[in-house]
């Protein structure tokens, strides 16, 4: 079996009297493909927030390859090999998309080892996501779709082992959305880089992952293949009644 | 331009500047020490707040810190020991408030940097009531006016040349990714605690030098002079105005500022600050990337080439 | 004993009767902070402006400057309305974050500070100004205070509850506490920013000119007078919380104690000391006011 690379267990996040993430387990082994979905406020976006430091766990561990992290800020993180997108793009504006890629490289990345030549420099990078022909341009002028493909090449910088996707193809057309899934998907055969993917779109999704988990009001309620949390009875429940149903 | 050149020419300028004691008179050397303090402290305030966005009113507690270095220590040590000593007690102090407050951001971060400012002034004078009895004292044994001008014109150069160095460095980088996005840098590898404070440190460690340097330059020293929040509101203010995301718009206004307050303060006190305080307000509500926007507006190609040209000043738009 | 028991009644009406007018000086830039993220470090100067016309109704005309109240903030009202106009929209418009808008906001402070302040050397001159009004002292248990010091008092404290009870029951007070908390959610139940903000802001100046009115009952009055006081509002506001009202009703009427029984127990170079001791401890510890939750 692959080693495993971000383990969290029984993680807990709450606000005052409100529990964002309830007692999640989650394992991510070098070069798997898992898919994260779950109704709004399900806790998705709160669970990424705790993998990459910014939140600290209630209760529960964390640990990167093995190295127990809980409560480390998220720089440790990212110098661990976990790297993340954000829902809304946030790249340096008024840096250039080459900048923005050369500062994941100039911390978290530049003692990283990195196997693939994609990873070289922030050219091969920009390269890599086709965006190599706005190097040049402030991050803040490139359009949104191109801001989300940056986040990731901001991510790349950091030259991680897992990379954490947050809904980096919201608002993108039926095409677009299609050249993502590809994308993640040449990103963990190509580049052997693990892939956790949070998306609403979620047949997008699920034709791309190799393990589904979905969230529901904190919980996981299903981990497994996408063919067969699609029939689960507890996914198919928490998702009547509001979004659209899996697959 | 590159650091390197920027670092040689600002050597090449300072040994240019190095001649004036023995071709200037006695009032366009002390002009040309104005400028030269207003200079250094604008461009090491610019080092960091310049990318991080931190509106640090802090300066006149570095300042007036490195002052009281020399006022207690000239008499006894080596000058050279004083200006350093000036500095590293600055660089020192901010450190340690810099780990305790660098959290907090926006009107906070000012608010609370310029009452440090007053708590330190405060503090001194009540330590030298109740220890020594008078508050202030006279210096008798200070170095004469070419040493003085020498040391202050080394400050400001190594102001300058360590600025340079800065922008190009990781440091720099880092602290303009703080000002863009703190979180997301993070997230990225910074370690944006430690950056920031020794950001703040370094800048601060200039102040402090300044301070020390310049602080003979009055025979009498207390909290007052040596604290006062002018010489930090104005260095504030030379540096937006300049534009503080750049290392020439500081400078380059230092120059004028100084000019300007030397020739015009004494002679018309009040009507000079009424016409700052509008100039002030002008240039904030129209100009807010400073002076230096204007000349970067007018070669807007030019910017695309460097790649870590950055993020803008406090106040860019 | 007894004198003892005296001495602390005389401490602490003393220290409330201080606390009650920093209330009043801090109030009106707490509102505007808390609203619209304006650090208008200027507010001590407009309630320079105030003492002046308070200073100059009575000395021209002899009209009592509690008479003289509504006019003054009348006037302080509509130069903020103006102010507001000329400055401060338009950095709420053209600044791209919330740090950007205070630190400009900030500097534009320090502009109209050393705008107006040197404007009154030049228009007015650096003298001490003064006058009598009620000066006669009235013994409260066993303390002497001056009659003016008691009337600013109750005025004081009086303006701030009106204020706290408007905020709290009519619409425009709510409307204006909704968008403190939430500025997206007040604007979607279709809450006015237009309005609203050149509103708060001109309230907060009137605020400021009715302070210093009232100061300049008590006590001599100069074009340098502001400074202090907005040192004072700002150490308040901090003690109360940013934005909190009932906050700066609460920290005023504390740091006016502290500096009080401060000052009384140990030398009185220590009342600088202690306030900005305790203004800065305040922040490291507690950024979000004493009193926050």
């Amino acid at each position: 079996m692959a080693d495993v690379l971000l383990a969290a267990r029984g993680v807990s996040v709450r606000f005052g009297g409100l529990i964002a993430v309830d007692g999640v387990d989650l394992e991510v082994s070098e070069r798997e493909l898992i898919g994260i979905i779950g109704p709004n406020g399900a806790g998705k976006t709160t669970l990424f927030h705790t993998l990459s430091g910014l939140v600290r766990p209630t209760a529960g561990r964390l640990s990167v390859r093995g190295r127990d992290l809980t409560g480390r800020p998220p720089h440790v993180f990212a110098a661990h090999g976990v790297a993340r997108t954000f829902q809304t793009p946030r790249v340096f504006r008024e840096m250039t998309a080459e900048a923005n890629v050369r500062f994941g490289l100039e911390f978290a990345g530049r003692r990283r080892a990195h196997p693939h030549d994609a990873f070289d420099d922030a050219r091969s990078i920009l390269a890599f996501l086709g965006l190599a022909e706005v190097a040049s341009v402030p991050a803040g002028a490139l359009t949104p779709a191109r801001q989300r493909l940056l986040e990731i090449g901001m991510a790349f910088g950091a030259r991680p082992d897992v990379l954490l996707l947050d809904e980096v193809a919201a608002g993108l057309t039926e095409r677009e959305l299609e050249t993502t899934a590809q994308l993640i998907r040449r990103v963990r055969d190509e580049l052997g880089v693990a892939v956790v993917w949070i998306e609403h779109a979620v047949r997008a999704l699920m034709g791309v992952v190799e393990r589904v988990l979905v969230l529901h009001q904190g919980r996981k309620i299903a981990d497994g293949s996408p063919a067969l949390v699609a029939r689960d009875r507890a996914v198919i429940e928490a998702y009547l009644g509001g979004e659209e149903p899996p697959a | 331009m590159s650091a390197a050149r920027a670092v040689v020419a600002t050597g090449a300028a300072a040994l240019v500047l190095a001649a004036a004691p023995w071709l200037l008179s006695d009032f366009l050397l002390s002009l040309t020490v104005a400028c030269l303090m207003y200079a250094g402290l604008a461009v090491s305030w610019a080092m960091f707040s310049g990318p991080t966005h931190y509106l640090s009113l802090a300066t006149a507690a570095f300042f007036g810190l490195g002052a009281y270095v020399t006022a207690w220590g000239v008499a006894t040590l080596p000058w050279a020991l004083c200006v350093a000593g000036g500095g590293l007690v600055a660089a020192v102090f901010a450190a340690l408030v810099g780990a305790a407050v660098l959290h907090l951001r926006g009107a906070y971060f000012a608010v609370l940097t310029f009452g440090l400012g007053e708590l330190v002034r405060h503090a001194i004078t009540y330590f030298e009531k109740s220890y020594f009895r008078t508050v202030g004292r006279v210096l008798t044994k200070t170095p004469d006016a070419t040493t003085v001008y020498l040391t202050v014109l080394g400050v400001a150069a190594a102001a300058v040349a360590v600025a340079a160095v800065v922008r190009a460095s990781r440091l720099g980088l880092a602290l303009r990714g703080i000002g863009g996005d703190e979180e997301r840098a993070q997230t990225l590898g910074v370690s944006t605690r430690r950056m920031k404070i020794a950001g703040f440190a370094l800048s601060a460690f200039f102040a402090g030098a300044m301070g020390a340097a310049v602080a003979v330059r009055w025979t009498y020293i207390d909290p007052p002079a040596v604290f006062n929040p002018f010489i930090g509101l104005q260095t504030v203010l030379i540096a937006m105005v300049g534009g503080a995301a750049t290392l020439g718009g500081p400078l380059a206004s230092a120059v004028v500022f100084s000019l300007f307050t030397e020739f015009l303060r004494l002679r018309f006190p009040y009507a000079f600050l009424l016409v700052l305080g509008t100039l002030l307000i002008v240039l904030v509500l129209y100009l807010p990337g400073g002076l230096a926007s204007l000349v970067e507006r007018r070669r807007p190609a030019a910017a695309a080439g460097g790649a870590a040209r950055g993020a803008g000043g406090p106040t860019r738009g | 004993m007894e004198i003892g028991r005296t001495l602390w009644l005389d401490l602490t009406l003393a220290g409330l009767i201080t606390g009650g007018m920093y209330a009043l000086v801090a109030v009106g830039l707490n509102l505007q902070y808390g609203l619209m993220r304006v650090m208008n470090i200027a507010h001590g100067e407009f309630l320079m402006v105030g003492a002046y016309l308070a200073y100059w109704a009575y000395t021209l005309t002899g009209v009592s400057p509690l008479l003289t109240l509504p006019a003054v903030f009348v006037a302080l009202f509509l130069i903020g309305l103006l102010v507001f106009r000329l400055c401060f929209r338009r950095i709420a418009r053209a600044s791209p974050s919330v740090e950007v808008l205070e630190a400009r906001s900030l500097l534009v402070g320090f502009g109209l500070m050393f705008l107006i302040q040197n404007g009154a050397y030049l228009a007015w001159g650096a003298d001490l100004r003064g006058y009598e009004y009620l000066a006669r002292p009235v013994e409260i248990a066993g303390a002497r205070f001056g009659a003016n010091r008691l009337v600013v008092f109750a005025f004081a404290v009086g303006v701030s509850v009106v204020l706290l009870a408007l905020l709290r029951f009519t619409l425009f007070g709510k409307a204006v506490r909704a968008m403190m908390q939430s500025p997206r959610g007040a604007q979607l139940v279709g809450i006015d920013v237009g309005l609203l903000h050149p509103v708060v802001f001109g309230v907060g100046l009137a605020l400021a000119g009715v302070a210093g009115a009232l100061l300049s009952m008590i006590y001599e009055i100069s074009p340098a007078m502001g400074e202090p006081y907005t040192v004072t509002a700002l150490i308040v506001i901090t003690l109360g919380g940013l934005g909190s009202a009932p906050g700066s009703l609460l920290g005023g009427l504390l740091l006016g104690l502290v500096e009080t029984y401060g000052t009384h127990v140990s030398n009185p170079s220590m009342k600088m000391l202690l306030s900005y001791g305790v203004f800065v401890l305040v922040l490291i510890l507690r950024p979000r006011g004493l009193f926050a939750r």
